[in-house]
């Protein structure tokens, strides 16, 4: 009787962590008016929001044991994030062209590259990612190690401009007026011979 | 109140075959060994420092380390080997193969446990060194090894049993994890079609097309999806009513199987059309092992049972 209590008090803590974690991204959601819920609603949300957070330790000092314990717990259980792929609606996609310039004036254009579809998949989520962070910082150092990453298979290239844009689909009547898919201008960065070799740091 | 803690501990714990562990543990195995070779060339190009990957592992693993320090990541793996002499690619190339090799032992089902562990652990680190380049099946791996290391292994299937005569302990102990991934599974597809539900383009239709024609989801050529411009409106309907009712309709005994194969159509759908074969397969198995067992009342319950020794309570 001992030992299912044991594992009952276990099966409890670890099924309020995924409700409480899984509560937090719709009410994160509904906050920020992205749901069908009338916009009365997102203050209530907000609020609620903040509740879940404290239930995950994110109210206490980021150096806490608790809040680390349980920040380890989440990510060795696989349970950190909650579960709204894809929703409430389909997000935008991202493109990334490189626009390699060689020294006798040549321009080329690649795209970032990989062998796989598999790793094609996890390319188009970085993109994703670094479409959505706030912080532009964090957003250029990314766009430059994808740079990076081209120039050691171009080493000949002097400068590379990074132009990152959204892609733009067309709806299913604009498709069937013979609109097409199009590219949205969102940031472009320059990356010369200096840059690769001096601003490229381990953060 | 007595009544209802007994009832609850019946729910729980109940006794049952660990035909469910076998289908987890040879789906998970299987589900490694795709996952390796899919990423077999592009494994250090992806999981590398600064210097030689797509983006630099380094930037993940610090941005992990503010949440928490204790988290696993490949950096640990390549610090120990930097103090043995080994170069960061062969440390990656060390940990590929071993995480092939724990998939291969757990299609076999020698050293379960050990190779469970194993598994979970490398593919934690990749998934956690690599966050900016993970996506939903690395969650989903992670779940399924985490309850399949806890599990009591080894199963009726496996080598371990037949060669080595190790048996579980406790038949109720086994029906205890299948609960959790059930209940599991309960929570995430409630979650999943009350988020979609709460977005206005299932309910007509238009996040079906964007997901089909979203890049690089876009294998389905528009031509045809415009010919079934009017079923998509039915087919996002349908999803959102799929997840958000699961957690009910896959418990009745009516609705149970018409329910799962719904799920599994749903998943079979999205491999295929949308190039997501790693993310289907991973929700197959899981539910493979979750409800298959057992769905349509063929179940040999009793055998399994009379070979592991009843809860000691």
């Amino acid at each position: 009787m001992r030992q299912k209590s044991v594992y009952l008090a276990c099966f409890i803590l670890h099924f309020l962590l995924i409700i409480t974690v899984s509560f937090r991204e719709t009410l994160w959601l509904v906050a920020r008016g992205l749901t069908i819920f009338p916009s009365s609603s997102k203050s209530y949300s907000a609020k609620a929001e903040k509740a879940t957070f404290a239930a995950r330790g994110h109210n206490l000092a980021a150096s806490s044991a608790l809040r680390q314990a349980l920040a380890t717990y989440l990510h060795l259980a696989g349970i950190e994030r909650g579960y709204g792929y894809f929703a409430p609606n389909v997000p935008e996609s991202y493109k990334l062209v490189l626009e390699l310039h060689y020294p006798d004036g040549r321009v080329e254009y690649q795209l970032p590259r990989v062998n796989r579809a598999a790793a094609g998949l996890r390319v188009a989520g970085l993109l994703d990612e670094i479409g959505r962070t706030r912080y532009d910082p964090l957003r250029e150092y990314m766009v430059r190690m994808l740079a990076y990453s081209t120039w050691r298979e171009n080493p000949d290239v002097t400068m590379i401009r990074a132009v990152f844009g959204s892609i733009s689909l067309p709806s299913i009547s604009e498709f069937e007026h013979g609109k097409r898919e199009s590219y949205e201008f969102l940031y472009a960065y320059d990356f010369s011979r200096i840059d690769k070799a001096t601003e490229l740091e381990t953060p | 109140m007595e009544t209802w803690r007994e009832r609850i501990l019946q729910f729980l714990f109940p006794a049952g075959s660990n035909t469910w562990l076998a289908v987890l543990r040879l789906g998970l195995g299987l589900q490694i060994i795709l996952y390796a070779l899919s990423l077999e060339n592009d494994w250090t190009y992806l999981f590398a420092g600064t210097g030689s990957g797509l983006v630099s592992r380094n930037l993940g693993e610090a941005i992990l380390s503010l949440e928490s320090p204790f988290v696993p990541r490949l950096g640990w793996l390549i610090a120990l080997g930097e103090h043995v002499g080994l170069s960061e690619q062969t440390v990656l190339s060390i940990a590929w193969v071993s995480l092939l090799g724990t998939g291969c032992s757990l299609l076999a089902g020698l050293f379960c446990r050990s190779s469970a562990i194993l598994a979970w652990f490398l593919h934690l680190c990749a998934a956690k060194s690599g966050a900016f380049v993970s996506y939903g099946v690395d969650n989903f791996m992670t779940i399924g090894l985490f309850y399949l290391m806890l599990s009591p292994l080894p199963d009726r299937y496996s080598l371990d049993w037949r060669l080595r005569k190790s048996r579980p302990k406790d038949s109720q102990v086994l029906g205890f994890w299948r609960r959790v991934v059930q209940l599991h599974l309960c929570v995430i597809y409630f979650f999943s079609g009350l988020t979609k539900c709460l977005g206005s383009g299932w309910w007509d239709g238009t996040n079906i097309w964007r997901a089909l024609t979203r890049p690089p989801f876009s294998i389905v050529p528009l031509e045809i999806l415009v010919r079934w411009k009017y079923f998509l409106p039915v087919l996002g309907i349908s999803i959102c009513l799929i997840e958000t009712g699961y957690p009910v309709f896959i418990w009745l005994k009516k609705t149970r199987m018409i329910w799962l194969i719904c799920v599994l159509g749903m998943h079979i759908a999205i491999g295929l059309t949308m190039g997501m074969y790693l993310f289907a397969l991973i929700m197959i198995i899981l539910n493979a092992a979750a409800f298959g067992p057992g769905v349509s009342g063929t179940e040999s319950k009793g055998s399994a049972v009379a070979r592991c020794r009843p809860a000691s309570v």
